[in-house]
């Protein structure tokens, strides 16, 4: 197999028909009336928004603003105004700032230099807030991660990564910007540098210390089954940046997965109980 | 026996779980396939129950005959159609052994089985895990011809077809449950089949979404000569008629001679080989 860009490149009419058809499929077997989601005015959940808007319109479908003081920017909302508008969304802005002070004031062992577990609150809020819609008002979270941070487990556990679905979580993020082109989203979305906004100038590809366009290519490879030599050898890079990724992909399996336990009876939660994940 | 009929591919969406909403969808499809002239009607693998069901299986498995079979046979019977469908079949000498079962009944009640050869365990199937394999190909005589039955996956295994053929089956119907990303293969390998046994080919896919998979239908009729003689949609429910006339594999036979041109003494180099591979 040869590792070239090519390889990501996909039919994308046939992957919006492929996930519109996915949502409007799930919200109605599941009786929902529509979709619940976060809207940060980045590119994943932009899409995302978009592609629920297109599968079961845009009247169905709730962008929550959720902004909070230290990452805040303007930029950033306008853009999601901007999806919405165009995408015909409704949506609804909430300052989070004051209930995330109130955690950093109450956790007795918060601090504030810790910026990953502070971070993660952040995540985490968003996800309360976000689920408060749905019961609410009967609506599916609809998650917006992407194949490159679900498998590098670059995301918040039990945060951005919770929802009911997921609809393009099988796309790497090089191929979510080639979707996003596709369904007409703003180029400036579509092209700006990828955050997860967990503390001010955080930046993904800084963070993770790679491009999205080799990482995706990296993981393509380990998707297929290819060796890290194999895939260091292709990409002219070397073995331990490989090895790298390919250790951020194996031990974030945890987050991924239902809730490891030990086996003691007969059929085990997460284990060998196993049915199908909808029965409709 | 008829040399002439119209076969309907009905492509239907199963509703997991629910075998009375899934059956009655089926006897719709017949009477309107029966209204348009067909005398055989195809529904694809595991449509009584629907494909993606884990272990709920174990609680809707039955017997053939049984609940399913026998409410399908009386509309056979009284449709006076031929008709095929899947589901998965409790062994009646056990409690829990379960194939992957394809079933023809006709105007005369039911006629027979055939129990999946090769069940796909590998990326997201996980058929072995919960399917016996079946041991033996499976070819009925009807007035509509010699019909045999395969189901999906074997169609990647042209010895299920041949020997389906070598029996006798001028009419191969293979019913399935194919997510779109198999797409290419099964167009292909439909085809494939149809020519190198000069036979005809009914496939009919399932469609619908079912925890993720999308099914995608594209269910066809194929001529002994690999043309593709009609198609139902992609993706969507459909219920395309087509005619199978056994007079068109003579011409093929003659002149594209695979049968003829058989040597069995491969087949014994074939095992060989495999057992070593």
């Amino acid at each position: 197999m040869e590792l070239t860009s090519s390889v990501l490149d996909l039919n994308w009419s046939e992957v919006e028909t492929k996930i519109r058809s996915f949502i409007k499929d799930y919200v109605k077997k599941s009786g929902a009336k529509g979709i619940v989601l976060g809207l940060s005015g980045g590119i994943d959940s932009s899409t995302t928004a978009a592609l629920s808007a297109l599968a079961i319109d845009g009247n169905k479908v709730f962008g929550l603003l959720l902004p909070e003081q230290e990452t805040y920017n303007a930029q950033d909302i306008e853009h999601a105004k901007l999806v919405a508008e165009k995408f015909g969304l409704k949506t609804q802005m909430i300052d989070i700032t004051p209930t995330l002070k109130t955690f950093y004031n109450t956790i007795p062992i918060f601090e504030t230099a810790d910026k990953l577990c502070k971070g993660n609150i952040k995540a985490r809020t968003r996800m309360i807030y976000i689920y408060y819609y749905a019961n609410k008002l009967n609506l599916l979270v609809c998650g917006s991660s992407n194949k490159s941070e679900a498998m590098t487990g670059y995301f918040t556990k039990w945060g951005d990564f919770a929802a009911d679905i997921s609809p393009i979580m099988d796309l790497f993020k090089t191929q979510v910007r080639k979707l996003a082109q596709h369904i007409g989203l703003p180029k400036e979305i579509a092209t700006k540098p990828a955050s997860p906004k967990l503390w001010p100038g955080q930046l993904a590809e800084e963070e993770l210390g790679i491009k999205y366009e080799t990482l995706d290519l990296i993981l393509y490879g380990l998707e297929h089954f290819m060796k890290s030599e194999e895939i260091a050898k292709q990409l002219g890079l070397k073995k331990e940046l490989v090895d790298k990724m390919k250790h951020r992909w194996l031990y974030t399996e945890h987050k991924r997965r239902m809730l490891l336990t030990t086996k003691i009876e007969y059929r085990t939660v997460g284990k060998d109980f196993r049915l199908p994940s909808t029965f409709y | 026996m008829r040399e002439k009929f119209k076969v309907a591919l009905a492509q239907i969406s199963c509703k997991r779980g629910d075998k009375t909403e899934n059956i009655r969808k089926i006897e719709d499809n017949v009477v309107r396939a029966k209204k348009q002239g067909a005398e055989l009607v195809i529904f694809p693998e595991l449509s009584v129950t629907g494909y993606v069901l884990r272990d709920q299986i174990y609680e809707l498995a039955e017997t053939i005959p049984g609940q399913a079979t026998n409410i399908l046979e009386k509309l056979a019977v009284k449709t006076g159609t031929y008709i095929v469908f899947g589901l998965p079949e409790l062994s009646d000498k056990t409690q829990a052994t379960i194939y992957n079962a394809a079933v023809l009944v006709g105007p005369d009640g039911l006629i027979g089985k055939y129990r999946k050869m090769y069940l796909p365990t590998h990326s997201v199937f996980e058929e072995k895990r919960y399917f016996r394999p079946g041991y033996q190909t499976a070819v009925f005589e009807t007035e509509l011809g010699k019909i045999g039955l395969i189901i999906c996956y074997d169609v990647f295994f042209p010895e299920v077809s041949r020997l389906t053929r070598l029996k006798g089956a001028q009419l191969i119907v293979c019913i399935s449950a194919s997510p779109a990303t198999r797409r290419a293969f099964f167009e292909t390998l439909t085809v494939a089949r149809a020519i190198e046994n000069t036979a005809f080919l009914a496939y009919v896919n399932l469609v619908g979404i079912e925890d993720g998979l999308q099914f995608w239908g594209g269910s066809r009729l194929i001529g002994p000569n690999g043309r593709v003689l009609v198609k139902t949609k992609y993706d969507k429910e459909d219920l395309v008629i087509g005619e199978v006339n056994y007079a068109d594999i003579r011409p093929i036979e003659t002149f594209v001679p695979m049968l003829k041109d058989l040597r069995p003494e491969l087949f014994d180099k074939l095992k060989e080989n495999a057992e070593k591979l």
